[in-house]
């Protein structure tokens, strides 16, 4: 059985009974492995469809669990169960739980690294007076607002008024967290939170796939919060003079927020500041400085100094480009795909009212950006094997679009590993409007495509 | 991906119920075991099929069985008609799996544990009509059905699920407004089986209760039934645990009965 994957996080879902027999079965050798290469914030095994399961069955994904955070530092651990489930768990394991519960997969996406889901208010409950404020600094590492009660009574009286909270959480569990770096979207800021002893490890704990979607889709101002930091040694400081080299290629800005030198030594601080590292003692010198914010890049989603043009070899590839676009989306609508006009210029959007965008980027041994453009019914139609129902509700129909666009992405790695070229693939982002996907794309070259099915028309942009 | 074009080819392929079986099951029908035999012998496919199935340890007997009026008289009219409908559905199956690791013997394996556990349900239930007993063997058509539309776009769906957890059901409803379960009535209609059997098929799918309370039971009692062999370790090393949805909340009613009646702890 393979993970889905979806905003960081990749989740099994086994169905019906699970026992000391056939858990093993779920994962092959193979399957493991795959999981253990993933890179991801979360690694789940959603119960919603299994209805009897025993300590002997988890045993195995525990184990698995082990693995996986031997080599990969993701948080690891069981979502989407009712409360029964959840006493039995905590049952099973009692004082040994070092694997987190999440009472649904929507609460985990909270506590992932996605564009999503940012800013939101969220409702905290739990008996356990360390789990609450735990959940509560994950939750405000990663960007929200948590809302803490201290009792069940509490709890019931606020989850009342809906319109106070987005989320509400409970039945939750944190086993062993902090594993990967927490990340957060402030404006065009992206901030991570750093903590205790920053070492070799920091290079697995730092989500690099979601650091390069974030420098392909625009994002050129990158701090580190680093108040909870409590030393640094050799390899850290490798690994962020690295990072500072690959952000100038893009003009992006690196700093440090809180940093202390009383543990570190003083000459490491030099020798950030020489990679392009900037430090700064409060997060508000930055963010309340609207001029600072500017200088630093911050200002739009994207920076002109350094453009990227495609190149030859993204041209000799654009067949496989446009190939994986209308071949997805003839598999999603059951339609012949029809390419109409292909044109290297400037993205050109007739009538921009009413159209969303998806776009993912690749980087590896070619580099650069899939654009999708839809009229937002458009867009329905061509996710309906992913919504399947029908609907008006936009964040939906972008959600699937996120997918839609992630499995073009998948079909362009495939098509390109074919001729031996290897790329990885960023998450996908998503645009409600037009007007924020130019604002990122600027006046950026690209090939635009403009393709059909069953009449309706859509734009393809590949651009670096 | 699947276009209605090729399920309508599909459904156009399935060959009529050849006529030995035919009169076997009519003969089954009317009780008379010993002529039914007799007309099955002249099938030596179908012989060597219902030696294979009744001498599974899941039978139980001590001693080989091998004679096909001893095999009809040791199972009954029910279980008898049963077994010839089982060996008319694995007719449908694919020489080579390729989307499903499966092969005929653990195929076949499916059909005994699906019918021997059938009989305990419906003896639990006490229900002895033959119709309901034959309605398992409808079942495990819908995964060769799977196989024979899904198997070349194999790696489209795999593709399809590293994004979005779609079983094959959803997939097809959603791209053809049919479900693999509509093209099991459809064979059972070709096969001339009775209404009853597809209705409880239907409603076994866990996506289309049926509005008759009796059919509807039946239905939850055979897709628990299913999720629970599919939880076996063979059929998930198969791909098999995932190909339709398990609804969970369709069987928590019958749940405890079915729990302790499997002896489950």
């Amino acid at each position: 059985m393979r993970a889905v994957v979806k905003n960081g996080i990749a989740t099994f879902s086994p169905q019906g009974f699970l026992d000391g027999n056939n858990t093993n079965s779920f994962l092959g050798i193979e399957d493991v492995d795959a999981t253990v290469h993933l890179n991801v914030d979360m690694i789940l095994v959603s119960l919603k469809k299994v209805v009897f399961f025993n300590k002997n069955g988890l045993d195995t994904f525990i184990k698995l669990f082990i693995q996986i955070r031997k080599k990969n530092h993701a948080i690891v651990g069981f979502c989407d169960y009712d409360h029964k489930k959840y006493v039995a768990i905590k049952k099973f394991y009692q004082d040994e739980i070092n694997f987190s519960l999440f009472k649904t997969l929507d609460i985990a996406y909270l506590f992932s690294s996605s564009f999503k889901n940012q800013s939101k208010n969220v409702l905290i409950y739990s008996s356990d007076r360390s789990q609450r404020s735990a959940i509560a600094i994950e939750l405000h590492d990663n960007g929200h607002n948590p809302i803490v009660v201290q009792s069940q009574e509490e709890y019931d009286e606020k989850r009342e008024k809906k319109e106070t909270f987005d989320y509400s959480i409970d039945s939750t569990f944190l086993g062993q967290m902090g594993q990967k770096i927490a990340t957060r979207v402030t404006g065009n800021a992206i901030i991570y939170t750093i903590s205790m002893f920053l070492d070799v490890e920091i290079s697995d704990k730092f989500n690099i796939e979601y650091h390069n979607n974030s420098l392909n889709v625009g994002f050129r101002l990158f701090i580190f919060d680093a108040y909870k930091v409590i030393s640094m040694n050799v390899h850290a400081l490798n690994f962020f003079s690295k990072l500072a080299s690959s952000a100038a290629e893009y003009n992006a800005t690196i700093c440090f927020v809180g940093m202390k030198f009383d543990k570190t030594p003083e000459s490491f601080k030099n020798t950030l500041e020489d990679s392009g590292i900037l430090f700064y003692a409060q997060m508000d010198d930055i963010l309340q400085n609207k001029e600072l914010l500017k200088e630093l890049g911050a200002s739009s989603a994207s920076n002109v100094k350094h453009r990227r043009v495609i190149n030859k070899e993204t041209v000799l590839e654009l067949p496989k480009f446009i190939n994986a676009a209308a071949v997805t989306i003839e598999m999603m609508t059951n339609s012949k795909a029809i390419k109409e006009s292909v044109s290297v210029q400037s993205l050109i959007i007739e009538n921009r009212d009413g159209k969303v965008a998806s776009s993912i980027g690749y980087y590896g041994d070619i580099d650069g950006m899939v654009i999708l453009i839809f009229p937002s019914g458009i867009a329905k139609k061509a996710c309906e094997l992913l919504i399947g129902e029908n609907t008006d509700d936009l964040e939906l129909i972008l959600d699937s679009l996120a997918e839609l666009v992630n499995i073009v992405g998948g079909k362009i790695k495939t098509l390109l590993l074919d001729e031996g070229i290897n790329v990885n693939i960023t998450l996908p982002r998503t645009y409600n409007d037009v007007n924020s996907l130019l604002e990122v794309i600027e006046n950026r070259k690209g090939i635009q495509v403009d393709l059909s099915f069953n009449g309706d028309k859509f734009l393809f942009f590949l651009t670096r | 991906m699947i276009t209605k074009n090729e399920i309508d080819s599909f459904i156009e392929k399935i060959p009529p119920a050849p006529n030995v079986l035919k009169e076997t099951v009519r003969l089954l029908n009317a009780g008379e075991l010993i002529r039914a035999a007799k007309i099955a012998e002249g099938d030596l496919a179908l012989k060597s099929y219902l030696k294979h199935i009744v001498n599974k340890p899941i039978y139980g007997f001590k001693n080989e069985v091998s004679d096909i009026s001893q095999i009809f008289g040791i199972l009954g009219v029910s279980l008898s008609q049963q077994s010839v409908y089982n060996y008319m559905i694995t007719l449908l199956s694919p020489k080579k799996w390729t989307l499903f690791k499966l092969n005929a013997t653990l195929f076949y394996e499916l059909q005994a544990n699906l019918s021997k556990k059938w009989e305990i349900i419906l003896k639990h239930l006490n229900i002895d009509d033959k119709d309901v007993y034959a309605s398992i063997s409808l079942l495990p058509s819908s995964i060769i059905v799977t196989e024979a539309l899904f198997a070349k776009k194999k790696d489209d769906i795999n593709l399809l699920r590293t994004t979005r957890a779609l079983d094959y059901n959803t997939i097809l409803l959603r791209l053809c407004g049919i479900t693999l379960f509509d093209i099991c009535e459809q064979i059972a209609k070709k096969w001339e089986m009775d209404e009853t059997v597809f209705q409880i098929i239907q409603a076994a799918s866990g996506v289309k209760p049926s509005n008759i309370q009796a059919v509807d039971t039946l239905g939850k009692w055979m897709h628990l039934l299913l999720f629970y062999e599919l939880s076996k370790p063979q059929f998930i090393e198969a791909g098999l645990n995932d190909f339709i949805d398990f609804q969970v909340e369709y069987v928590n009613d019958i749940y405890d009965d079915f729990a302790l009646l499997m002896g489950i702890q």
